[in-house]
Formats: structure tokens, sequence, C-alpha cells
């Protein structure tokens, strides 16, 4: 009696369930003019915003192709003009493809490090039996609870300890290290039937066989977020990479481009060179973001969970 | 659990080999979770060890902290930030009051923007939804250097803002270089007080270094530009996490509440927001903690400046240390801050737990109530209400 | 076994000590170490742009290359970022660019290798100079250049708005009257930046400063200087005189560049800029007008310090005394327009650059930066505080200053 199968009342009997259908189209008549209005100002709102939402990404593709008296003069026009590359030409006599490069190598260790190292612990938080499990799981939870920018200078502290200040693993050691990512993990693998794993083990495969080739296979889409999460966070990250190094061999990407806002180029405000270097930046994160959106999403909401 | 029981049955029976499966099992489990461990005590715990110590002593950046001529002065680097009549201690709350009204900007204004999107998208009759989402959502995953470059571009002093603005005859400001405060303004148009010249009252009392007039300046035109930065940035996550808490809102409540004739606005008030209430409360725990932590668009377009209405406690801490050599100053600042985001965290949690748990209860008795008292009557007389 | 793998690790890191130490302090006399042949030397300098880095880094190269080393220069990015994570990672620069404001923190951290008495003839710099790079009576680095600041007038504006030669400002009426003369509808008519190290130039010409002359006392609360502050308040209030990002510019020079202001008070690197980014301005030089007290302008100088922990500062003093000979230091000036520290280059400086005449002049009646350890802090809240000078009041300001400065500096 009280099971529903669409969201609709119940259906008891066919004569009930007839009037119930008129009912319901009265209902859909009735609200039809107010539902319509407030879809339409709904539609003018999504509008405006995504107005409000992408036009500064239009200013920044075509302020690159301008000149810096144009930019200055007319900052909304959608048009340059005249249409120069002058500002990508400047751009690539920086270092600027070194910083793309070191970008793109730090971001593919840290995917692949977080995503591996991530796994297996949160498989073994979630799986195996080990002394300590709990209290390795309450830490954890414990350092999710440490808000990022408060390292920053401990971070510095320890790289120079340790002696690996101003080298490439100081670029990307620290960012492997990943405490959502193994709660994320953990937790997707927590929904894994334990019947899989039993069926498995009875025919002899050790733990780590049992592990990369059974589990993992069916974490994929875990697996596949932990990595969106993880190239997006390292291909954006700043702070981190501002105390990790100095030598400018070692710059990264955000780095390198945030110093062509303090005067590397010469004196003065370039803005067709900043948005050029913006743009070029944001390509290879807009290029995955449109390719995996739905893994993005999902990342997004299983990132929020561990709130 | 369940796995270790198993494995201790199939041992009573399987002796060999279910000692080897357990102590397997256990070893594994130590190999899998070691790496990550090591990372994380070498780069979050050790950090923080090494920070306090720190925090607590005089080192003046030479060397390593550990070396044996760095000395402990216990509160020393605290009192300094805290209560001597110093500097630090001017730059330090100046940098609390300034990160205070962003965060009483941002966290609602994102929060109410990101559900407001996210209710309009989940209107049913909607197409294009994922282009919206789309749109919406792709700012937070670029970069914030690029966006704040994007930004520092857009508000400049002839900038595409300030053309907008002058379309509707407004003279914009020069947004990032304007340091007067947007309550001294705002009030100051209203009549409350005189800008040019302040009641004394305020301008002579002392509040931790700043004068009250001071701590009454609300955000610099300067920050509410970083505002405005932040919040377009971040209500697109924001609202994803709206969009699936409205899409688990069930929709035999939202019938029932229609029979009864509420109107979209109770509706929401009575039904929908109960439900989502726990993802409110994330969105605005999430909001607290990241607006306390505002660094990266600092650095890039004010460094604090004009006339430190920009300075943030990270920003702060970051300077100190880095820029000053005064390392255990901004240690302390960054575990000061630790603190208030705790602090902060709790506070709202506790603010607003039992109220919405207790609510949500009364809410969803009503609703079911209402569905039921709704189905009775169709089924008794045949006919909606 | 958590705990154990903890301390562990613990141990481990504790064991990566930062390395040897040198004990702070340890200077004068201390014989340099390293080889002065087969050496790799990096070189970090804040460059004003190409032209310094491209003229530093030849001259080093040619020395390099007389002398079997290899050379390394780097333009900073934020050089007083990079030098303290240096320092602090035991791995700073053998040799790098010295700011006078920042001096005093170096040294008495015990950053800095006094090597001054190794240079040929180290008397030949200005007395004040080496003054300057002088702590607890030991002078730790040479002086390699100074600069000071002067009027820039844009000529073709200066015609426009009817002005002649006459009209030149030397006092501080003048100059308020002929800037609000140039101030046209997108033209300012001067553009002045928000901090001590311009505005500090009308406290001069007041008869005041900041500091007292050995700067072991705060004397900003004076008369004198309140004169200064409020005549430069007046500028802006008339709006006969801008900040840069009022201007949509990063600095005076870009404001002036562009047109948007008609004069602005930078110093002799503006030459290098304006050739340059902004070739077509006609421009001229002038001396600053008097104030009350007479001529008053500012001096900047940088020197060339040597890493205390560096294991090669033989060959370091040797790149100095190379790049400091009065040949060198003409060299520069041509490139990248400052001025030499050696006395001996002066006569030769000045028949070559007679544009440059107001600069060096300046260096006769000129005021060096406020130098004291941890001075930093303070003088940033200064500049904190000018950005608001619109509608500030001075005597605040100055008190505040006082205040601040006193518990540092004395007084």
């Amino acid at each position: 009696m009280t099971t529903t199968t669409t969201g609709g009342a119940p259906n008891t009997t066919p004569v009930l369930a007839g009037t119930l259908d008129t009912a319901a189209k009265q209902r859909r008549r009735r609200i039809s003019p107010w539902t319509a209005v407030a879809v339409g100002i709904g539609y003018l709102v999504l509008v405006l915003f995504a107005f409000v939402y992408i036009y500064p990404f239009v200013i920044q593709l075509v302020t690159g192709f301008k000149t810096n008296p144009d930019a200055t003069q007319n900052p909304l026009s959608l048009v340059p003009s005249p249409f120069v590359t002058e500002a990508f030409q400047r751009l690539g006599e920086t270092s600027f493809w070194l910083w793309f490069l070191n970008s793109v190598v730090v971001s593919v260790v840290v995917t692949a490090g977080r995503v591996f190292f991530d796994s297996l612990a949160g498989y073994a938080l979630a799986r195996l039996p080990f002394r300590g499990r709990s209290a390795t799981f309450a830490g954890i939870l414990i350092i999710l609870a440490v808000p990022g920018i408060i390292l920053l200078i401990p971070k510095f502290l320890v790289l120079r300890q340790l002696g690996i200040w101003d080298t490439y693993p100081a670029l990307f050691l620290p960012l492997i290290a990943d405490a959502a990512g193994i709660f994320i993990m953990k937790q997707f693998f927590e929904t894994i039937p334990v019947s899989v794993e039993e069926a498995a083990r009875i025919d002899g495969a050790s733990t780590f066989r049992l592990f990369w080739s059974v589990i993992l296979p069916m974490a994929r889409p875990a697996l596949i977020t932990i990595t969106i999460l993880s190239f997006q966070g390292s291909w954006n990250e700043f702070s981190h990479f501002l105390v990790a190094s100095q030598d400018p061999n070692l710059y990264t990407l955000t780095k390198g481009v945030a110093t062509l806002t303090s005067g590397q180029l010469g004196s003065g405000n370039q803005y067709p060179i900043s948005m050029a270097a913006s743009l070029l930046m944001t390509i290879p994160v807009a290029i995955v973001f449109f390719a995996f959106q739905r893994y993005f999403i999902s990342g997004a909401n299983a990132g929020a969970e561990k709130g | 659990m369940a796995t270790e029981s198993s494995g201790a049955a199939s041992g009573r029976t399987r002796k060999p080999r279910s000692g080897g499966i357990t102590t397997g099992q256990s070893r594994a489990g130590w190999t899998f979770v070691a790496p990550s461990v090591a990372l994380l005590v070498l780069f979050v715990l050790l950090p923080i060890a090494l920070a306090v110590w720190v925090s607590f002593s005089d080192w003046n950046g030479r060397g390593s902290p550990l070396n044996p001529d760095v000395n402990f002065v216990g509160t020393d680097n605290y009192a300094q930030i805290l209560t001597e009549e110093s500097l630090i201690k001017r730059d330090f709350f100046t940098s609390l009051r300034n990160n205070g009204y962003y965060v009483l900007l941002v966290v609602p204004i994102q929060t109410i923007m990101a559900l407001l999107l996210a209710s309009i998208l989940n209107q049913q009759l909607l197409k294009a939804r994922s282009f919206f989402r789309t749109a919406f959502y792709f700012p937070s995953v670029t970069s914030s250097v690029a966006i704040s470059l994007v930004f520092l571009f857009l508000f400049s002093g002839s900038g595409a803002i300030n053309e907008i603005l002058g379309y509707v005859g407004l003279e914009g400001p020069t947004w990032f270089g304007d340091s007067r405060g947007l309550l001294h303004q705002l009030l100051g148009a209203l009549g409350v007080w005189n800008i040019d010249s302040p009641p004394t009252a305020l301008t002579d009392t002392t509040i931790l270094g700043l004068s009250a007039w001071e701590w009454l300046s609300g955000p610099s035109v300067a920050m509410s530009a970083i505002i405005m930065l932040v919040i377009w940035t971040t209500t697109g996550t924001f609202m994803l996490l709206f969009l699936a808490a409205l899409q688990d809102v069930p929709t035999e409540v939202q019938e029932a509440a229609m029979v009864d004739g509420a109107n979209r606005w109770q509706r929401f008030r009575a039904v929908t927001l109960p439900h989502i209430r726990p993802t409110v409360l994330l969105v605005l725990t999430l909001g607290l903690i990241g607006t306390w932590q505002v660094f990266d668009q600092i650095f890039i377009t004010t460094q604090g400046g004009p006339t430190k209405t920009t300075l943030t406690p990270a920003y702060l801490s970051y300077t100190y240390a880095l820029d000053n050599n005064q390392w255990g100053i901004g240690t302390a600042m960054a575990f000061i801050l630790f603190a208030i985001i705790i602090f902060f965290t709790v506070l709202q949690r506790l603010a607003f737990r039992d109220r919405a748990a207790a609510r949500q209860r009364r809410r969803e008795r009503a609703a079911n109530t209402a569905a039921k008292k709704a189905t009775a009557q169709t089924l008794t007389t045949g006919a909606p209400r | 076994m958590p705990a154990t793998a903890v301390l562990a690790l613990t141990a481990l890191v504790a064991a990566c000590g930062g390395g040897d130490d040198p004990a702070p302090g340890e200077g004068g006399g201390e014989s340099a170490a390293g080889e002065t042949t087969g050496v790799a030397l990096t070189v970090l300098i804040a460059s004003s742009g190409d032209a310094e880095t491209a003229a530093v880094t030849g001259a080093a190269t040619a020395w390099a290359e007389e002398t079997g080393n290899t050379v390394d220069v780097q333009p900073a990015q934020d050089i007083q970022q990079q030098l303290a994570q240096g320092f602090a990672g035991g791995n700073a620069p053998d040799l790098f660019y010295v700011d006078a404001s920042r001096f005093a923190d170096y040294a008495s951290a015990g950053n800095l290798y006094p090597y001054a008495d190794q240079l040929t003839d180290p008397e030949d710099f200005y007395e004040n100079l080496r003054t300057t790079f002088t702590f607890e009576d030991q002078q730790y680095c040479a002086p390699k250049d100074f600069s000071t600041l002067a009027l820039q007038i844009n000529n073709t504006a200066w015609e426009a708005a009817g002005l002649t030669e006459d009209d030149v400002p030397t006092t501080w009426d003048e100059l308020s009257t002929v800037a609000k003369t140039l101030t046209t509808g997108d033209q300012v008519g001067l553009a002045m930046a928000p901090t001590r190290d311009r505005l500090g130039a009308f406290l001069v010409q007041a008869g005041g400063y900041w500091v007292n002359e050995d700067s072991t006392a705060a004397t900003a609360e004076t008369p004198e200087n309140v004169e200064a502050l409020t005549f430069v308040q007046t500028l802006l209030n008339d709006g006969s005189a801008a900040y840069p990002v009022d201007l949509d510019a990063g600095w005076g020079g870009e404001a002036f560049g562009t047109g948007r202001a008609a004069m602005a008070m930078e110093g002799n690197w503006i030459r290098g800029a304006m050739t340059n980014d902004y070739p077509d301005v006609d421009y001229q030089v002038v001396e600053f007008p008097e104030g009350p007290a007479g001529k008053g302008t500012l001096l900047f100088t940088q020197c060339w310090g040597i890493s205390a922990d560096s294991p090669n500062q033989a060959a370091a003093v040797s790149l100095v005394d190379y790049l400091a000979t009065p040949e060198q230091q003409l060299a520069n000036a041509e490139a990248f327009g400052v001025m030499p520290s050696r006395q001996s280059a002066q006569e030769d400086y000045v028949a070559a650059f007679p544009d440059d005449a107001p600069f060096i002049a300046g260096g006769e009646y000129g005021r060096g930066p406020v130098v004291a350890p941890a001075i930093d802090p303070v003088m940033l809240e200064l500049d904190a505080q000018l950005e608001a000078l619109r509608t500030a009041d001075p005597t605040e300001i100055l008190q505040s200053f006082d205040t601040n400065a006193g518990g540092i500096v004395g007084g």
C-alpha cells in the first residue's frame, strides 16, 4: 500500500488510478502558467549568469591577440584591432615551455603516485586486517582536518631539513601525500562485496594479486575520479611550488606565469602577455575537463563527502 | 570485520592455511599502507612538529632549526603577535579584520548563489541543463593564478568592469588600488557618520592594536574585487553539491505539499530546505575552512595592499617567514590561524546542528502526516483535494 | 609498529641536518674560502631590465674567460625572497645584490662575508656609500653604483601647456602651479609612487627625514616633515598629482612613458626604461625644486654581497674586483643608467653623460635610505599608510612611524 513505483500517489485500484490520472492532469494544467513563468525567469537568470561566467574567458582568449594599447583602451571589445600574435611570441621567448614541461612532469608523477598509493592504502584500510588499522584511519581523518595553507611554511622547513628543497622531488613528493584520496578509495572499496574477494582468495591468490587483478579493475570509476582530481590539483597548485623551490629551471606553469605579473617582462602592465599565458595554462585542464566532465562532477561530490 | 571473522573461522578448521591468510593479509595490509603513511608522516605530521618547534624558538633562518644554536623562547613569538603593542600585532589583527569581512561576505553569498542556481537548474522542465552546469562549474577547475590574472585585467582602472560601469554613467574606482572601506562609505552615504571627520569616540578607542574606526571599515574596494573573484570561482562547486542534494529530495513529499496547496516558496522552505540541510551545513563548513585560507589570489593581485586592506593571516604568515626572515612569527601565525579555523568550524557546527536535526525531524513528521492525510482522503473520497 | 615507523622517520629527518653552520658574525680578517680558478659561481641580481642583465652577464662572462671559471648570472624575480630562501636553505648564491635598505638585516644575521678590504683601492669608493654598508664598524661589501631621484618633464606636454624654459619649477609653489597647469583631462601633472622612496625627497627638501643622520633615532614627527607631507597631500587632492595605480601604471616611469603623467620623479634608471619601452617620448631631466630648507633628493645604492656560506668566496672577490673597476662602472653607466660609486670615475661620467647632470648633482645633497636591522616591516607599514595619504592625517602617519621605529632604531 505504501510502495510507490513512480513519484505519484500509490496506485491502488484501476478506478482510483483513472481518477488520479485526471486529477494529475488537472493539476498540471492548473499550475502550468505559473510554472512557465517560473521557468522563464529561471532561464533569464541562468542566461545572465552564464554570460557573467563565460565572458571573462572570451575576453581572456581575445586579449591574447591584442596589442598593449588596444587591450588598455578597448578592454571589452571582442575583436582585436589589429590582430597580432606578438603576445604569444614574446611568451615563447620566456621559459614558458620549460614551465609547461615541468608542470606536465609534476602532474603526471603526482597523479600516477596518488592513484597507486591511494588505492593501495584505501584497500588496506577497507579490507585488510592489520593491527593499528583503525588507528591509522583515525590518523588520516585527523590529517584531513588540517587546512592546507597551514602546512605551507612547515613543508618548506621539512624540505630543507631533508635536503631536497629546490630539487625536482620537492615539487612532487609532498603532493603525492593525499589523505583525501585515501579516504575516497577506502569508501569505494567498502562498497565492493566481500564475496568477490573471498572467492578469489579461496583460489589461492596472494593479496597483492587479488588487489591488482580483481579489485582494482572494479574500481575504475573511483580511480578515474582520483586521477582527475589529482591532475587538476597538481596542475593548478601554486602555493606549494612557491616554497618548494626557487631555481627558475624548476618553475612550473603557475609559478612561472605568476612572475609575469611582477615585472619579469620589464616594466609596466602587459595584459596581452598575461592573458596569453593564462589561456595556455588553462587549455590542458579545460580539455581534460570537457572529456571527463562527469568524473569531475562526481569527484566534487565525493571530495565533499569527506567533509 | 567480516573478513577478519571469516578468516578466524577458517583458521579453526584449516590451520596452516589460515595462519598464512591472516598474517599474509596483515603483512600485505602494512605494506599497502606504508608508502602513503610514510608520505603523510613526512609531509604533514613532521612539518607540523618542526613548525611548532620553530614557533617556540628564535631561529633566524640560517642552517637547520634543529641545530644547537637555536634557543627555546617559550611563548615570545605568540606574545608578540597577540599581546605586545607592536607592529606585528597590528598587522596580525589587521589581517584578521580583513579576512573576517571577507568570510562574512563570501560564505553567505556563495552559499545562496549556489543554492539559487542549483534550484533553478533542478527544475524538471529545463533544457540545456548540462550546458549551464558546465559553464558555472568551469571556473572552479581552472587555476587560481590564471583567474587572478584575468580579474587583474578586468578590474584594472581602465578595464572591462569600469567600461561597463561607464555605460550606466558610473565612474568605477581603481579597484585593486582603492583602499577605502565599504562600510565607511556606505554608512557615510547614509549619514551615520562623516568619512572626512570620523567620530572621535571611534578613532580614539583602540582595540587589539586597531582603532574602533578601523575595525568598522568593512572590506576595502580592493578586497571586494577579490571577494567577487572568489565567489565567481567557487559557486560552481557548491552548486554541484546542492544539485546532487536537490535531486535526492523525495518527490512524494513535494507532491503531497503541492496537494496541500503550498506555493513554491512554502514548499521550498518546508520540504526542500530541511532535506538539504546537511548539504547546506557542508557547504557552510567547506566555505568557512576555505575562506580563512585565502592566499593565492592575494599573492597574485594585491600582495596585501593597498594600505594593508587585503592582508590575510595566511599571506601575512608567509611574508613574515619568507620575506622578513622572522620564522618564529610566521609559524606562530600559521598555528593561530589553525586555531581560528577550528574554532569557527566547531562554532558553526554547534550553532546549526541540533536545531537543524530537530527541525528536520519535525518537518519530516509533518510532511509525512500531510502525505498520509492526502492519500487517505484521496482513497476515501476518490478525488484530489 | 606505527610508532616505530614514525620514530625511524623522525630520526632520519633529524639526521639530515642543514649541513655545516658557520658561526654567525665571524667577520674581518677571515680569508676567503675556495679556489680562484676552475670554479662555478652563481650570481643573483635584481635587474632593472634586459639592459642590465645583459651588461652584468657580459662583464661576468669576460671575467670568467680570463680567469678560467664559469659564471651563471640570474635575474631575480623577487630578490628578497630568493635570498631569504637561499640563506635558510644554506645554498644562497655566491654573489648577489644587496640593497642598502636590507643590508643591516643580512649583516646582523651573519649572512654576509666581509671582503671590502680585499678589493683594489677600497678608499676610492664614496665615503657615504661605504658608511652605508658598514655594520658594527665593519664594512661588509663594496657599493656597486648609486642613483638619485630627479624630476622628469615631458617636453611635448610642457610646450602644449604653454610653458617655457623659465617655468621650470625651482620652488614648491612653482611646482604646484606647473603641475596644475599640466593637468588636463587624461593627463595628470605629476606621477609619484606612494612610498617613502619617493615622497621622502620632499621631507629632505623641507629639512627633515624619517630618522637622524646615523639612523639611531626616529625623527619623523617634526614640523618640517608635517609640512612636506601636507604639501604632497595638497598636490594629490588638487588632482595635479596622482599615484601610478590611479593612472593604470605599475610605476611612475610607465605613467610618464604612456603619457598619463606629464612629469615624474624617478631615478636614473628611467633612462634605460624610456629608451627601451617608450622611445618616442621627448623629455628632459631637471633637479628637484627647492623646498623650505633647500635642495633635497634621495640616494639609492646597492652593494655586491658575498655569501658567508659560499665555498667560492675567493673567486667571488675576484669577480667583484673586476666588476668594480672604474672602466666597468662606466660601461654599466652607459648600459643601464647607474652612476659609478668610485670617485675616480666621476669626471669621465660627467663628460660622457651631461644629460644626467641633475642626477649627479643629487649625489651631494641626497639622503640614503633608513638602514637598521629588521626595519623592513616598519617601512612597509609606512608605505601602506602613505598609500592613503589623500585622506589621512600626516601627523598621525609620522607619529605612528616614530612609535614603530622607536623600538628598533632607538629614540
